[in-house]
């Protein structure tokens, strides 16, 4: 790597909410020497083979922008439950380092990381790890309290975060007094209080009904939308991970499979892997105009209905199908490519993008 | 599965080769080499330890050890004992009451157990510390509480902190393991002799020997509960950003608090069972008139003393349990309720002044009315009672104790005892090696050869015959116990008191009745030991059967399954690591009381253990024989230790 594009990273990376590079979390003995040695290479079996180590995180690189949302997806096993805790140092990583707003965690002293974990980061846990013994408010404000906050002003400041989640009216219950999805309230209230810059959740809803789910969802895309806090959202559920994520990295054995945005992850699957994944993805919920669009076939005319590239399929086939022609697609003002109901079709009955790439 | 049935029983089947070809050799070489010891002859190393012992007690004022150590721990021990027996339960020279008459003392019992539980416990406590009166014994029973009182502080004023300590780190953990797995298998009565001898016979010592026992138990629930709390929480509160110290009193203390409260319990009843016991070496209280019952055969003042204690443990368990494990709810009372208790509070508290100043104030309520006390009348009464029992069953008590003497005890006494000591020395070492591995046989047969250079090797058979068969017994009770509340709620609900109470109360405390049944014989010790060992076995057998899951069981009464087959077929051996557990337990517990049964006319080491302690040139030989049986205990543990590990890898 040159010595432009190193600072061209390191000046990305400053700007990141978090930048993780080469990230290592090796379980067993001599964990220190896997890293960076020829036994990195290893897979994850012969590792452990080998050495009697288990890599739960293998080299795990990537940054989050300010006000993203960042989806970390993969079965369970993949390492992904370990990679969020690494990053606040729950789980001490073996190698590499993760940076938040400039500031490498990993060498932080155990002051500082108490320091950072009180003010910067909040964590929401996939079983709610609410403390049995406290009440709504004071699980809420609990930070603040080992912060050395005022009981007034951590009061306070709960109670907002208490309105902001929909918990109106029950400061005063325990824990146990609330059903599941009203407990992962008070998680998410809990991490809302310390007005954190990063929030990590691992795995929030997975525990909780359906429909509870599908409400809980909403709730975070709507604090999201209002409050624009960087997440990074751990899941197994692929479709949690396209409603919510910005981008999505897909983990396998504890590395990192795909990287990008929903449309492409559906799109260009990386490898098998992903490809099974994603193969009952309905597609047009997913892609954008932009992946079908194409070049006018002769004759074809650019005087249909104009739609952005950025429209999902599903939102502009209603368009498409009362069109009598061929529906122009536009980017900034650009013409880009016409779109008609056979190729919105062709997409609906599961040929996929890749596979029409290849035959073209 | 066929080849782990088939490994199992290659591993019975050659323990009962063993067996048969030592039965053989045994019949053969009967009476041979038995090293059998008249009581008192003392053999070289007895008489040494006879001579160290002399030798300790002429330097008890000139020994810089003496001086600097243990001189200063007895003094301190007994200045904290003795302002709380001066409180309650000794009267100070020329004063006919201690510093508050009964009215007081039940007052104030009844006030801190309506502060740390409730209103009825409060009240059961006061009705059974006033019951104590009426037993006649009321002097005793405060004596016997305020020794449980000062020893159940100190233990918790120790083994608190260690508990936590354990509980968060690792290494203090590893450190104290080997401590606490010994505490657990030391019958009780073998540091009573070397403490008397170093604390002298009086307070000081009975105190530090019950905390001795009280302190591990205290430790290892109080790590436990650290240990066991649920992750995520605690792992909440880390991402926060809590220091080492707010996770600490913020979240694992709080959320202990059901299993730290359980520990106290725990610690509060061990610590009664031992002052009970340590009246051997001079605890004052109601141990005194049960050793007296058992030695000069005294039934009814035995057995009212036993009464006493009964209702001691009860009130001790009761009010340190009752208000917290009742619900595992942490929210706290409502308002309204609340206020009630408050009112309570403040009004108790005012009452409980009064009830103290008037009883020093008053005659009647300073000291326990004559018109209450029917003591004498109960002793008799019970006395009577025992004597009818006796009498007219005698035929089946008799019957039943020739009977398994005869059939059982004798014959595997001879084979143990009976028979070439080297011979059972290798036949011992051979099962050892089959059931447990090569470590564990190297170690049974040091032990044994340790015991045998000290010269109480027929002493140890006659005791291990006992415990045997003991263990035999109590394990059968405990699976038919076990598997019928493991199976059944409402049988769970019906055993429950019973194995309650079987746990809460000292052992000492059923001598009395069983030794008026069965005499002074080796039989009654069994009987003992059983009785003393069965709830727990019971326990660990119900939760095994619990334990397994119910698709299993379901899988096999769908594929149409009898009752017994369940149990046989599935519920037993799904919980076999319980069982063994159980019976690891089971002898344990059994050795602990065979020992005291020396009491009781068992022989074997508990009662050179006993003889030791009352007679002088004795001395040696009892503190051997202490030795010994800690030697039998650690084999015996580690060979079952030794084997459910070794069954507990096969099946995985």
């Amino acid at each position: 790597m040159s010595a432009m594009m190193e600072a061209a990273e390191q000046d990305l990376s400053a700007n990141a909410a978090i930048s993780v590079r080469s990230l290592w979390k090796v379980f067993g003995p001599k964990a220190d020497s896997v890293a960076g040695s020829p036994l990195a290479d290893l897979s994850r079996a012969d590792l452990l083979e080998q050495t009697g180590c288990v890599a739960a995180v293998r080299d795990v690189s990537f940054d989050v922008a300010p006000g993203e949302v960042f989806v970390v997806m993969g079965l369970s096993g993949s390492g992904k439950s370990t990679l969020v805790r690494c990053l606040t140092r729950l789980i001490e990583p073996t190698a590499g380092s993760v940076l938040v707003g400039g500031e490498d965690i990993l060498t932080a002293s155990p002051a500082r990381l108490r320091e950072l974990r009180r003010t910067r980061f909040s964590m929401v846990f996939q079983h709610f790890g609410l403390l049995p013994h406290r009440r709504v408010i004071d699980n809420i404000a609990y930070s603040l309290e080992v912060n050395g906050v005022k009981r007034d002003l951590r009061h306070k400041r709960a109670n907002e975060v208490i309105e902001l989640v929909g918990l109106h009216g029950y400061a005063n219950h325990y824990p146990e007094q609330l059903s599941g999805g009203m407990q992962q309230r008070v998680g998410l209230a809990r991490a809302l209080a310390v007005d954190p810059e990063v929030m990590l959740l691992d795995e929030p809803f997975s525990a909780l009904d359906p429909l509870i789910r599908r409400d809980m969802q909403n709730e975070v895309m709507r604090l999201h939308r209002d409050l624009g806090k960087t997440m990074v959202f751990i899941t197994h559920d692929l479709a949690e991970a396209l409603k919510l994520g910005d981008r999505i990295a897909i983990m396998r054995d504890g590395a990192v499979v795909q990287m990008g945005t929903p449309a492409e992850v559906v799109g260009n699957p990386a490898d098998e892997y992903v490809a099974d994944f994603v193969r009952d993805v309905p597609k047009s919920h997913v892609l954008t105009l932009a992946a079908i669009a194409r070049i006018p076939k002769e004759g074809e005319a650019l005087d249909g209905p104009r739609l952005e590239a950025s429209t999902l399929i599903r939102d502009a086939s209603p368009v498409i199908a009362e069109a009598s022609g061929a529906v122009t697609v536009v980017a900034k003002g650009e013409v880009v490519g016409v779109v008609t109901s056979d190729d919105v079709l062709r997409v609906i009955s599961g040929e996929s993008t890749a596979a029409r790439h290849e035959s073209s | 599965m066929t080849m782990v049935r088939g490994l199992l029983a290659k591993r019975w089947v050659l323990v009962l080769i063993v067996l048969g070809v030592w039965i053989v050799l045994a019949t053969a070489f009967s009476g041979v080499s038995t090293l059998e010891l008249s009581t008192a002859t003392d053999t070289p190393f007895t008489a040494w330890l006879r001579d160290l012992a002399a030798s300790i007690r002429g330097n008890r004022t000139t020994s810089p050890a003496f001086i600097y150590f243990f001189n200063p721990i007895r003094l301190g021990v007994q200045g904290f004992i003795e302002p709380i027996r001066a409180l309650i339960s000794l009267p100070a020279d020329g004063d006919i009451i201690p510093v508050l008459g009964w009215l007081g003392v039940v007052a104030l019992i009844g006030y801190v157990v309506y502060a740390t539980s409730n209103l009825r416990t409060s009240i059961l406590s006061m009705a059974l510390v006033m019951g104590c009166g009426v037993l006649g014994v009321w002097a005793d029973s405060m004596d016997t509480l305020a020794m449980t009182l000062g020893a159940v502080f100190l233990s918790l004023l120790i083994g608190f902190p260690l508990g936590v300590w354990a509980g968060l780190n690792d290494r203090v953990m590893a450190f104290l393991r080997p401590g606490l797995d010994l505490a657990q298998i030391l019958p009780t009565l073998v540091y009573l002799a070397p403490l008397a001898l170093v604390f002298l016979i009086g307070v000081a010592a009975a105190t530090i020997a019950t905390l001795i026992y009280s302190i591990p138990i205290c430790i290892r629930i109080t790590a436990h509960a650290v240990r066991s709390l649920k992750a995520g929480p605690v792992e909440a509160a880390q991402s926060m950003g809590s220091t080492p110290w707010q996770l600490l009193t913020k979240v694992q203390l709080p959320m202990a608090r059901q299993t730290l409260i359980l520990g106290v319990n725990q610690t509060t009843l061990a610590a009664l069972s031992f002052v009970v016991i340590a009246a051997l070496i001079g605890a004052p209280g109601l141990g005194k008139p049960v050793i007296d019952a058992l030695t000069i055969r005294n039934v009814g003042d035995g057995l009212t003393a036993g009464l006493a204690v009964v209702f001691l443990a009860v009130m001790l368990d009761r009010a340190t349990t009752a208000a917290v494990l009742h619900s595992q709810s942490y929210v706290p009372a409502t308002g309204a309720a609340r206020i009630r208790r408050r009112i309570g509070l403040i009004g108790g508290a005012v009452a409980t002044l009064i009830a103290m100043v008037l009883s020093r104030q008053l005659l009647w309520a300073a000291v326990f009315p004559k018109q209450l006390n029917f003591g004498d009348q109960i002793s008799a009464f019970l006395s009577t009672v025992v004597k009818w029992f006796t009498s007219t069953f005698e035929f089946l008590t008799s019957g039943l104790n020739a009977a398994f003497t005869a059939l059982l005890l004798n014959p595997l006494e001879k084979l143990l005892a009976g028979s070439p000591w080297y011979l059972t020395i290798i036949a011992i070492t051979l099962v050892a090696l089959i059931l447990g591995g090569r470590k564990v046989a190297v170690l049974s047969a040091i032990l044994m050869v340790g015991i045998v250079s000290m010269g109480l090797w027929n002493d140890t058979m006659i005791t291990l015959s006992q415990v045997l068969l003991a263990t035999v017994v109590v394990m059968l009770v405990g699976i038919v116990l076990g598997v019928i509340a493991g199976r059944s709620a409402r049988a769970e609900r019906l055993l429950k008191p019973i194995l309650d109470a079987g746990q809460t109360l000292p052992a000492f405390v059923y001598l009395v009745p069983v030794l008026a049944l069965f005499g002074p014989t080796r039989f009654a010790a069994i009987v003992c030991g059983v009785f003393y060992a069965a709830p727990v076995v019971v326990r660990v057998v119900a939760d095994g059967v619990k334990g397994v899951p119910s698709d299993m069981v379901e899988a096999a009464v769908a594929s149409g399954s009898t009752t017994t087959q369940v149990i046989t077929k599935v519920q037993l051996p799904a919980s076999k690591k319980s069982l063994l557990l159980g019976a690891n337990q089971g002898l344990i517990f059994v050795l602990a009381v065979i020992v005291i049964g020396g009491l009781v006319g068992a022989g074997g080491l508990g009662y050179l253990v006993l003889v030791g302690q009352s007679k002088p040139e004795l001395t040696g030989k009892g503190l051997a024989a202490g030795i010994a049986i800690v030697f039998l205990g650690i084999m015996l543990d580690r060979i079952a230790h030794a084997s459910a590990q070794r069954t507990d890898r096969k099946s995985l």
